[in-house]
């Protein structure tokens, strides 16, 4: 249970982390529909737990933010990449992806080709 | 890295107490808007687009708890959450909050004094000596008598044959006359080696200090360093006081220095004013302890270990030298050994006295403190079966069990830490006490304790440990707790108080053994003081005189003794009259003397030893000593009796196997003497010791410069002759002071005076324990019953009389409480069988305390038990 979360905020940050590269600085609700149109229902019922994981990311210095205008004219905090959150970024993008590809070596082989 | 910044802005957070709930609410709010915009773009109704948008965004309220555990350090917002909340509890209960604060703090108290004490022998046996525990003494052992210290030659050969350890510094402590004759004064000072400041590291605060070759050649150079509190108090601490002279047992000394403000000597708690060569022995003491007699052993010898050496190492070059004295000078130093120790394992000594009370007072105290914690441990038991229905109502709600014990430990830990608070005052208040108190007698003593930060953080220790300890019933009890089961039951069943008996009942065993402890303590002490020395010291009063300024040869000695005995005999309220050398029970000792016997060839090496006292005839007479055979010494003019002596028992048992004695001869170093009477035995050096042979030599045949004036007055105010004896000595010189005037029974006082110290204490908190202990079972038992008030209430309403009822309460409770002193009573018998194996089973102890423990516990169960007892049934009905 505990794990799953921890999982599930891990990758949470890196989705902020890639957001923020991708799309710069961005507002919580902005990062939220972004990552909801990638990633589908991840966030579909709980967008609110978007925002600890901000304040993580912000409190070890990988994020920086400031109050701005929204697009409908509202208050909002903006969030940016720092350069150690890009780094970061680089780093667990490099990590993410070998991770991904030995396992997803191990989904493809069969069962002849271990032997 | 990330996390070390992550918790670095957490504490900024903490710290600055940053609520920035404004922001994530503000950060919702839009977010929140946002996504309705979206949705009402979406075509949805906008009453329809703000609930999707809220259900989208999620729980609030646990995302915000998710928010500020990320923020801040949530573990002390918890626990400060929690002192709050205990420090509200405990304002709501002031009584029982005080009664836990002054005993926890008189428990920790007197623990952190005695540990200051302690601690300072252990780290600080010497004020101002920078390292100080780094020195060890070098105490040579003898494989008989224990442990005679040093002589002067002994010290310069050990000085150079124990390479391991640095700078060997020997020193004796000596009471001086100071001042003019007519106007002296009892100074206590140190004799010792050149290198004895140099040693220690010490600075002077003006002049100069010792120079080793001022201590290299006997009666070199008359010089003296003072302390700084003589150098205040006799000189306004005006620097020309170096340079002045100060009369000292009439001799002129230079005074060259004034050593360190705190600097007291190498013999702590014993406090020192002057410090002077050793060279200056014959000089100052006109040879009486003579410093090229290698038996005269008064010299201490402290040194320190060079950098990468051993104790071991040490230890045996010690003993190799000590081997090597011994085959050289057979006579002195034959079946004497060496032996390294540190400060706290003095074997003789004030710090000796000192350490082992010590060592059995904290121990005691330690127990008393565990007491105090069983009886907090009650009373925090007996209260929280009342906050049941409140532990219930949280746990309900959803604390965890780690909440509710966090919150009993915390109220706890705060009580516990405000004891120790109030005790570290104690404690700062205590030793200051001590310091400043003016020590009886012309002893001087002075602890050099304070509280530091040491001391403080023993005292919080103690806090914490206590706080732990009295936590854990209470908390374990209410973690447990069922809250359905504790909401439903309300407060009207009994609620089960085994564990409150149990405690009740550790906490009285715990109190008997500590007062079984103390009773037997004090016992002893008692007994020591007031065994039978063997000699008669009420009646007795003690004056000395000095000669030494007055150029006296043997015969002039001998007439001045002479005509002041006939003088003080002719008082009309004097009933005998003498002069000694010494007084038994000397804080100083008495010295020892090698001599021959007739007709004995001793089988092992050395020589025959036994205490020597110089007396005048009416001498045992006057103590109360009885000759058992023989007579007393010939008269003072008698010119024509050949040279006597007198043995004591122990004297003839062990050197002339109990063989007749009279008519025997004996030969010390100078004089051969027959030996004319037999006395009994008495006490010599000390309370309780082995019996030791000792020989009386007469004044007539060796007269003194110095006298001990020994009179036995018939009246029985023996303080009133204090006068008379001044008058008398006045005609006989004008010039001639009299100093050191006490009783016999005050001179035994300060020979007792260290041993008394734990003993006080003993005496005062004895009591106080009992106090302790009928408050928590007057506590417990009063909170039980008033638990019960409805169960008394339907048995009086039944028709039982309130007699019966108080007798039933009385009989529930000192079962327990029997049981209790029943554990207490043997554990104390094995530790009694343990520390005083010698002694019989002392009776009026052993039934004594349980019998006033059983009194004091009924009393303090029948006054809440009585008062239960007389309520009105139908009011107690009505009672919730």
């Amino acid at each position: 249970m505990k794990q799953k979360t921890d999982v599930l905020q891990g990758t949470l940050a890196l989705m902020v982390l890639k957001t923020l590269d991708v799309l710069g600085p961005q507002h919580g609700y902005g990062i939220a529909r972004r990552i909801e149109q990638i990633s589908g229902d991840l966030l579909a019922v709980n967008q609110g737990t978007l925002y600890p994981v901000l304040l993580k990311l912000e409190q070890e210095g990988a994020i920086a933010s400031e109050w701005g205008a929204s697009e409908n004219n509202r208050r909002a905090r903006f969030y940016r990449l720092t350069r150690p959150g890009r780094k970061q970024l680089q780093a667990e993008t490099k990590d993410w992806e070998q991770t991904a590809a030995i396992i997803g070596r191990f989904f493809d082989a069969k069962a002849e080709d271990l032997s | 890295m990330k996390s070390l910044r992550r918790f670095l802005a957490r504490v900024r957070n903490f710290l600055a107490r940053r609520r920035d709930d404004e922001r994530l609410r503000e950060e919702i709010e839009g977010h929140i808007a946002l996504q309705t915009e979206a949705n009402l773009r979406a075509g949805l109704s906008p009453v329809e687009a703000r609930r999707q948008a809220m259900l989208k965004f999620g729980g609030v309220e646990a995302m915000k708890q998710d928010y500020r555990a990320e923020r801040s350090l949530l573990f002390i917002e918890h626990l400060l959450g929690d002192l709050r909340n205990a420090a509200r509890t405990i304002r709501r209960m002031p009584g029982l909050a005080t009664v836990i604060i002054v005993s926890l703090a008189i428990g920790i108290g007197v623990n952190t004094t005695i540990f200051s004490w302690i601690q300072m022998i252990l780290f600080q046996p010497m004020p101002a000596v920078s390292g100080a525990s780094n020195f060890l003494l070098v105490e040579p052992r003898s494989d008989t008598s224990g442990y005679p210290g040093a002589s002067w030659l002994e010290y310069r050969d050990l000085q150079t044959q124990i390479p391991s350890l640095r700078d060997l510094v020997a020193s004796q402590m000596v009471p001086f006359n100071v001042g003019v004759p007519g106007q002296t004064e009892r100074t206590h000072g140190q004799l010792v080696s050149g290198n004895y400041f140099s040693a220690l590291g010490l600075k002077a605060t003006i002049g100069r200090f010792i120079r080793p070759e001022e201590a290299e050649h006997l009666g070199a150079e008359p010089v003296v360093v003072i302390s700084y509190d003589y150098w205040q108090t006799r000189f306004r601490g005006a620097p020309e006081a170096v340079g002045q002279t100060l009369r000292v047992n009439d001799r002129d000394l230079i005074i060259i220095g004034v050593a360190p403000r705190e600097f007291q000597g190498t013999l702590v708690p014993l406090k020192f004013e002057l410090w002077v060569p050793a060279t200056m022995t014959p000089a100052l003491l006109g040879g009486v302890r003579d410093l090229e007699d290698r038996s005269s052993r008064g010299f201490s010898l402290i040194g320190m270990l060079k950098p990468g050496t051993t104790r071991q190492q040490a230890h045996a070059e010690l003993s190799t030298a000590m081997a090597q004295l011994a085959r050289n000078y057979p006579d002195a130093s034959a079946g004497i050994g060496g032996e390294i120790l540190s400060f706290w394992e003095a074997p003789r000594g004030p710090q000796r006295l000192l350490i082992s009370g010590l060592a059995i007072l904290q121990g005691v105290m330690l127990l008393l403190l565990l007491a105090v914690c069983g009886n907090t441990a009650n009373l925090m038991l007996a209260r929280g079966s009342t906050r049941q229905r409140e532990m219930a109502v949280r746990v309900a709600l959803g604390a965890g069990r780690w909440r509710i014990v966090s919150l009993v430990l915390s109220e706890n830990m705060l009580l516990a830490l405000l004891g120790a608070s109030l005790g570290a005052a104690f404690a700062v208040w205590g030793t200051t006490a001590l310091r400043i108190a003016p020590m009886i007698g012309a002893f001087p003593i002075l602890f050099p304790t304070k509280v530091d930060a040491f001391t403080l953080a023993f005292a919080m220790l103690l806090g914490a440990a206590c706080g732990l300890i009295f936590s854990a019933p209470p908390a374990l009890h209410l973690a447990r707790l069922d809250p359905q089961d504790a909401l439903r039951s309300g407060s009207n069943t009994p609620p089960r108080s085994r564990a409150r008996k149990v405690l009740m009942g550790v906490e009285v065993g715990l109190a008997s053994v500590v007062l079984i402890a103390a009773a037997l303590f004090l016992q002893s002490f008692r007994s020591a003081s007031q065994t039978d020395p063997r000699f008669r010291p009420e009646g007795v009063l003690l004056a000395a005189y000095d000669l030494s300024g007055r150029n006296p040869n043997e015969a002039s000695d001998r007439e001045f003794a002479a005509r002041l005995l006939e003088r003080l005999r002719s008082l009309p309220d004097v009933e005998a009259a003498a002069i000694a050398s010494n007084v038994p029970l000397d804080l100083h000792g008495i010295p020892r003397r090698s001599f021959t016997v007739q007709g004995r060839r001793r089988t092992e090496p050395g020589q025959d030893q036994a205490i020597c006292n110089t007396v005048t005839p009416g001498y045992f007479k006057v103590m109360g000593i009885p000759l058992l055979e023989g007579t007393d010494f010939a008269d003072m003019r008698d010119k024509a009796a050949p040279k006597q002596a007198i043995v004591n028992e122990e004297f003839v048992r062990r050197y002339l196997n109990g063989a007749n004695a009279l008519g025997r001869r004996i030969q010390t170093r100078t004089q051969n003497l027959a030996i004319i009477g037999v006395a009994r035995n008495s006490v010599y050096d000390a309370f309780g010791e082995p019996p030791q042979p000792a020989l009386y030599f007469s004044y007539r045949d060796r007269p003194q410069d110095r006298g001990e004036i020994h009179l036995r007055t018939r009246g029985g105010n023996e303080a009133a002759l204090t006068s008379e004896t001044r008058a008398v000595l006045r005609e006989l010189d004008p010039m001639l002071p009299l100093y050191d005037v006490r009783t016999l029974s005050q001179h035994i006082d300060r020979n007792l005076y260290l041993r008394r110290i734990p003993a006080r204490m003993f005496a005062v908190l004895g009591p106080l324990l009992l106090g302790l202990a009928a408050v928590g079972i007057y506590a417990v038992v009063s909170y039980a019953v008033a638990r019960r008030t409805r169960e008394i209430g339907v048995r009086l309403a039944f028709g039982a009389t309130s007699s019966r009822v108080v007798l039933q309460i009385i009989r529930e409770n000192l079962g327990a409480i029997a049981q209790g002193i029943a554990v207490g009573w043997l554990l104390a018998l094995l530790i009694s069988l343990h520390a005083f194996p010698n002694s019989s089973f002392n009776s009026g102890v052993f039934l004594g305390v349980p019998a006033l423990l059983l009194a004091v516990a009924t009393l303090a169960c029948w006054l809440p038990a009585r008062r239960a007892s007389q309520i009105d049934p139908m009011a107690a009905l009505r009672h919730e």
